[in-house]
């Protein structure tokens, strides 16, 4: 089983590197590495640079597919995000755990589970809700042990599966409707069949041609031999999408099928042989079979209007009635085709759309339920114990209805936000900007006290968002858009906005602006925006010029939008083309600009717009009107500039990505075929330190190439899965990379100086240190408040200091010691240390140790921890096994803060203090302690009727009542309120800790005062001692007894023998 | 011993095809490697002295006592105070004094399962058969950069281990714990390193551990493990109820004099008393 698994695993693999690298035009290759430097570089080597992900689930993001199965009492629920991955709550939806992040797709088409195992889940990979900006699969999954481990089973060439169903009395037999490939034609679609658990798959029903496959498949579960399946015809190109065949009434391959011997042979039905179904030809076809009564078939048939709308059979399928075609039954069909009966009613109907709608009438007429969810519903599940219990999936995550649908709870836990685009300013901490499929345009912190919850994100904008800046002239001020050019300027604390969509002149025609239309802000706040010429502001959109020409080809092929849909008109901008898609301005020279279009064009102007040249043509081996998908401007020369080429729309998933050093003139492949980089390119970007250090987005993650594109590797730091990375920024002043994933939301590497320093020299030693940039030690703050368990919260960045290393190898055997050392060179500090391969974080508190604090009835643990450190240069000392290494690590103070050196020494030095204090107060503590004990200890040794035995009991019972001075001693787990100097100090010490600044005089004051108070407690106790213990040490010596001596300081000090 | 150690890994390492896996040939290996069977055999104690850390700079004493067949005590040392969980075969108890509550309280279930599972001196993998253990090599899956053999243990209590066995070594360097709480799911990821000997067998010396999914790592860090030094029975044993005078018969670090303090130390986390330390050092932090 688990060699076959293995086996499995491998050919999965074989068959994806062979689905991405469909044949293209030769390119040149990008020359090797050279073998004298072979060092392993790969996604262990950098991704210890961890990363966090700040979410947010606040606008969440598409849900594709739902399955739910109670185990026992509890509700276990599987939920398929569209571009986020597979997400399994065991509790009802209260927490959600990612469990498809190592699988090489994160699209999920489909999601059932074993109705006779429930361990058991059959996910099909890739959506099929198909709209523009959809992501792509690799066949079917399964997993035996209820998601902990998967599969790849088959159907790797399918890219998009709709719906997979189980024999519920032979999990062994299952059938997967094989939507397929969006972009180009495949005969990998269809209804597959495994009966042996799916190590093999039989396609027992084809598509009527290279662009029709299955696009919902029901099957009866009182009679499982019987199934019926949707079969669809349809086809995105970058200008045009058609559910149906070429035109409204062009032949199409979709249809409706039924089988009654398990899919050996099927009937297709139609006008003619069932009565009431509408004439063809037809787009996309949703069926389903009511669980409760099996003859009760529903479909959604997409046909020409009017006979467009929602079919009924009550025989099975041998005849239908036309019922409800209301605007939210027969809208967009392509991207709401989902019908969802009650389990227990036949006569109660659910199908999702722009909104949800139901129907208590069988089908006759529906009403809109969708109350306070966000809209464009694509799944839905109802419980079958409680069919009031709903859930449903839209464009806006996933909500819960406890009343039929009456009222809705968002899931505010399901951080699966689809960005576009992001960028960040220079507030501290800074901010994230971003635009998201269907969720607006948000600005988000990019660390808070107590974490990154959903409130820490603000929506400023609407419709679809896509790139969105702030005002580098104007803080108050930033720029948004929606689809389609739709840009304004907004007020972030009013939200005043203003549209400043430039609009056509007299008698021009349509401007062309792409869906997702570029802009561009130069650090001075000039702005740019493309459509089919490029537009420029220079005051804040109150005028634009035009400075450019048509930059596209202009290809009136690609202009037919008003016809895009197939049999039903779907004209959203989401098709417009032949528009300009990328705008950079080089950082070197503002005159120099970069812009790349949807339809191939890489045009450059060195003028600011006054002449322009397409350069694409240099480029070697580029097909034609590649999707020119980004271009960064190169940050050290004015000639370099990077760009990355998008042929997905033509069925090429393989990145494309070229650096031209001299204005477009030569062109190198950055990007080598054959090599790890998997999915087709989105972004790339120099780094703004180091020219050689490249970042790459694709459809499938994060690559980075640390030696200007001859290797790379995929960055998974902190599980960052194969997600779409849509966009990044790479913080000027911070030097974090911010990470726009299109189905995860926001990610950041904190600091990627270390990356900086990766040379090949560097990875050849065994051992180094790494430059980070300097520690600053963030202001003690704290936020937010409980939150429960079903909010998603984004981590902040460690507040501790961070100390970067690379290994060669693992660390497994011998010592691995961190140290930091004062400048003195005492050891302040040791530090757990990272054995990783690669590049290792670790973190030191900044913290001395913690005080030593005198014993009482109970801890107080806000005393556990030690002063921080004064900013300063630190040293830190690795020993491996015997070698030593050292660095220097900076910790400078939080720039937002207004204390001065003195402030802060003041504090440091209260703070040290308090703590010696506090280690006084332990000494005398135990001092009595042991004194105590002694006394004890010699009056249990000596007979009871000694009159020795009452004397040491009362001496005994002197000394602790001086104890009792110093420390609580009420026991029970009470609040008892007790309070004693040891009290008086820790809250002291406590607070002085949590504010960096000067100290208050009261503070001052109350350390004066305890300390005194302490020491009027220990001269009583060594008056005590010289007045009382030499007589007891006589009386014991004449019993043979062993004398009590007070402790010493040195005794004291030894270290405790564990 | 650390260098011939290598070199027989090594030779194991250019020997041995990574295909031809099975969960007994690794443990075998693994076994081998730490030291052999008969070392493992002869060691009947083990004691561990060292250091809890986690960021922000909180840092505790803590040390795990381990005797044959299947007693453990773990102590957690604070302030002078002494949390304490034990399992003394046949009974599980813990002392939380952080608050002033100093008799002994029968652990809850997540407490039960995780003291029970550390009972088992030499882990898991070593004579799993015996114990009522079930390992299963579920294939390769690297681990932070490192090539690592993954077996599945379905421990006799039916709750679900992953080890990740280095591939030159054999040694666990990743262990993925799923401990099922009342019906509900909590996973683990502890991280193995610093490896050193300990009569002859090599024992890790550095462990992280962290919620799946979660950056914020407890670090175990031991400055030493002894073997075979005695423990006496009753360092196990739950302590009477508190005396008519309401002094508890617990170990009361207050009562002690400093030079006769003795902490132990775990080789994992007593889950619920470092949540009991955390939560209330949080809950005292939101409330200032």
């Amino acid at each position: 089983m688990i060699n076959m698994m293995t086996t499995r695993t491998a050919v999965v693999a074989a068959s994806l590197t062979c689905l991405l690298a469909l044949p293209s035009v030769a390119q040149p290759q990008p020359p090797p590495a050279s073998t004298s430097a072979a060092v392993r570089v790969d996604s262990d080597t950098i991704s210890g640079l961890g990363s966090r992900n700040i979410g947010s689930a606040a606008m969440s993001g598409r849900i594709a597919a739902i399955d739910a199965v109670h185990e026992g009492d509890r509700l276990t629920l599987f939920i398929g995000s569209a571009s986020g991955g597979l997400w399994k709550s065991v509790n009802g939806g209260t927490t959600y755990r990612s469990i498809f992040d190592k699988q090489p797709v994160m699209s999920i088409g489909a999601v059932t589970i074993d109705p006779t195992n429930p361990k058991t889940i059959w996910v099909g990979s890739g959506e099929t809700w198909t709209r523009n900006s959809v992501s792509v699969g690799n066949g079917v999954y399964r997993s035996q042990d209820g998601g902990d481990n998967w599969a790849n089973v088959g159907l790797q060439g399918s890219e998009r599966i709709a719906k997979i169903v189980v024999n519920p009395t032979d999990s062994k037999t299952v059938y997967a409707c094989a939507t397929g490939p969006l972009w180009s034609d495949s005969d990998q679609r269809g209804v597959y069949k495994t009966t042996d658990g799916g190590t093999t798959w039989v396609k027992v029903l084809a598509g009527a041609n290279g662009s029709s496959g299955c696009s919902m498949l029901a099957m009866d579960s009182q009679n499982p031999g019987t199934l019926f399946a949707g079969m669809w015809d349809f086809r995105r190109k970058g200008w045009t999408f058609r559910s149906g065949g070429e035109g409204a009434g062009a032949p199409s391959g979709s249809g409706l099928f039924k089988t009654t011997d398990g899919g050996a042979t099927w009937k297709a039905l139609d006008s003619k042989n069932a009565g009431g179904l509408p004439a063809r030809p037809w787009g996309r076809v949703a069926v389903t079979i009511a669980p409760s009564k099996p003859s009760v078939v529903y479909a959604l048939i997409e046909a020409e209007p009017p006979a467009n709308g929602l079919y009924r059979s009550d025989d099975g399928g041998n005849t239908w009635q036309l019922r409800d075609r209301s605007q939210g039954m027969v809208w967009r069909p392509f991207y709401f085709a989902n019908l969802i009966v009650d389990p227990r009613n036949e006569e109660k109907i659910y199908k999702g759309g722009g909104s949800l709608i139901a129907s208590n009438d069988g089908g006759k007429s529906f009403s809109d339920i969708t109350g306070g969810g966000h809209g464009d519903y694509h799944a839905v599940w109802i419980d079958p114990k409680d069919t009031d219990r709903l859930i449903a999936g839209d464009d806006g995550g996933l909500w819960y209805s406890y009343d039929g649908g009456n009222r809705w709870w968002k899931a505010d836990n399901l951080p699966v936000s689809q960005f576009y685009h992001v960028s960040v300013d220079m507030e501290r901490p800074y901010r994230v900007y971003g635009g998201l499929q269907d969720n607006s345009s948000w600005v988000g912190d990019s660390q808070y006290p107590g974490g990154i919850t959903n409130s820490r994100w603000e929506n400023m904008y609407g419709g679809d968002g896509f790139w969105m800046f702030p005002d580098p002239t104007d803080p108050d001020y930033l720029y948004a858009e929606a689809q389609g050019g739709e840009i304004g300027r907004v007020n972030r604390k009013t939200h005043e906005t203003r549209g400043l969509k430039p609009l056509p002149g007299y008698n021009e025609g349509k401007l062309r602006f792409n869906w997702n239309t570029p802009i561009h802000v130069s650090p001075k706040g000039t702005v740019y925006l493309g459509a089919q010429f490029l537009f420029r502001s220079s005051d804040h959109g109150q005028t634009w010029d035009r400075i450019s020409p048509d930059l596209t080809t202009n290809d009136p092929t690609k202009q037919r939008q008003e016809q895009s849909g197939g049999i039903t008109v779907d004209n959203s901008a989401a098709e417009m083309h032949t528009t300009i898609y990328a705008i950079c301005e080089s950082p070197k020279n503002s005159s120099v600009l970069w812009v790349g279009t949807d339809d191939g064009n890489l045009q450059l102007s060195r003028d600011a717009g006054k002449s322009w040249t397409n350069v694409v043509a240099n480029i070697a081996g580029l097909p034609k009107n590649a999707w020119v998908s980004s271009i960064d401007a190169g940050h050290f020369d004015e000639g370099t500039a990077y760009a990355t080429f998008d042929l997905h729309t033509f069925g090429d998933m393989k990145p494309f990505a070229y650096r031209t050093s001299d204005f477009g003139k030569s062109w190198i492949p950055v990007v080598g075929q054959g090599g790890p980089v998997r999915g087709y390119a989105h972004v790339i970007k120099e780094d703004l330190v180091n020219r050689d250090l490249l970042f790459l987005g694709t459809e499938f993650g994060l690559w980075i190439s640390l030696d200007g594109g001859k290797q790379w590797a995929q960055y998974k730091g902190n599980d960052l899965p194969s997600v779409a990375v849509r966009d990044l920024a790479i913080h000027p002043r911070d030097h974090d990379l911010v990470i726009a994933t299109h189905g995860r939301g926001i990610w950041i590497v904190d600091d990627i100086t270390p990356l900086r320093a990766l040379t090949t020299e560097a990875l050849n030693k065994e051992v180094l240190f790494v430059d980070s940039k300097p520690t600053v030690q963030r202001i003690t703050a704290s936020g937010g408040w409980v939150n429960g368990d079903a909010q998603f919260v984004g981590a902040n960045p460690t507040s501790d200091a961070v100390i970067t290393y690379y290994q060669k190898k693992r660390h497994i055997f011998g010592d691995l010691k961190i140290e930091v050392l004062d400048s003195d060179g005492k050891v302040i500090g040791t530090i757990p240390s990272g054995k990783r391969r690669g590049l290792n974080r670790v973190q030191w508190s900044m913290r001395v140790g913690p005080p030593r604090v005198p014993t009482a009835a109970s801890a107080d643990f806000s005393a556990n921890r030690g002063p921080r450190v004064p900013p300063g240069t630190y040293t830190v000392r690795m020993t491996k096994d015997k070698s030593v290494y050292t660095t220097a690590l900076q910790v400078i103070s939080d720039p937002r803060s207004k204390h001065t050196a003195g402030d802060r020494k003041a504090q440091f030095d209260l703070a040290m203090k308090l703590y010696r204090q506090l280690g006084e107060m332990s000494f005398a503590v135990d001092r009595i302690n042991n004194v105590r004990l002694a006394l004890d200890d010699r009056a249990s040794k000596v007979p009871a009727d000694d009159p020795l035995v009452a004397r040491l009991r009362n001496a005994s019972a002197q000394v602790d009542e001086l104890r009792r001075k110093i420390v609580a001693t009420k026991e029970g787990g009470m609040i008892t309120g007790e309070e004693r100097l040891r009290e008086y100090l820790t809250a002291l010490y406590s607070d002085v800790l949590q504010y960096d600044g000067q100290p208050s005089h009261t503070q001052v004051e109350r350390s004066e005062a305890l300390g005194r108070e302490l020491g009027d407690v220990v001269k009583d106790f060594d008056s005590w001692t010289s007045k009382q213990l030499a007589s007891i040490n006589t009386s014991l010596a004449s019993k043979k007894l062993p004398l009590i001596e007070p402790l010493t300081k040195e005794q004291w000090e030894k270290p405790i023998e564990n | 011993m650390l260098r011939r150690l290598l070199t027989f890994a090594g030779i194991l390492l250019f020997t041995t095809p990574l295909f031809a896996q099975t969960a007994d040939d690794i443990i075998a290996k693994f076994v081998k490697t730490v030291g052999g069977m008969e070392k493992i055999k002869a060691v009947t104690t083990l004691r561990r002295v060292g250091k809890y850390s986690r960021a922000g700079g909180f840092e505790a004493k803590i040390t795990q006592e381990n005797k044959r067949p299947d007693k453990v005590r773990q102590d957690f040392m604070l302030q002078g105070m002494d949390g304490i969980t034990a399992w003394d075969g046949k009974t599980g108890w813990k002392i939380e004094p952080w608050d002033g509550k100093k008799d002994p309280e029968p652990l809850g279930e997540e407490e039960l399962k995780s003291i029970i599972e550390d009972s088992d001196l030499d882990g898991p993998l070593v004579n799993y058969r015996q114990k009522g253990n079930k390992v299963e090599y579920v294939g390769m899956e690297p681990v932070e950069g490192t090539d690592a053999y993954k077996l599945k243990v379905t421990l006799a209590s039916g709750d679900t281990r992953y080890y990740y066995m280095d591939t030159d070594y054999y040694v666990p360097i990743k262990i993925e714990s799923t401990l099922i709480i009342r019906g509900a799911e909590r996973t683990y990821e502890s991280s193995l390193g610093d490896y050193k000997e300990v009569a002859g067998w090599y024992l890790p010396f550095s462990i992280e551990v962290n919620t799946k999914g979660s950056p914020n790592r407890q670090k175990y860090t031991y400055e030493r493990i002894e073997a075979n030094v005695p423990i006496a029975e009753e360092r196990f044993k739950k302590p009477s109820l508190p005396t008519n005078d309401g002094k508890p018969m617990a170990p009361d670090a207050a009562d002690k004099q400093p030079e006769q303090q003795q902490k132990k130390e775990e080789k994992k986390p007593p889950v619920a008393a470092l949540q009991h330390v955390a939560s209330q050092e949080e809950v005292r932090g939101s409330v200032r």
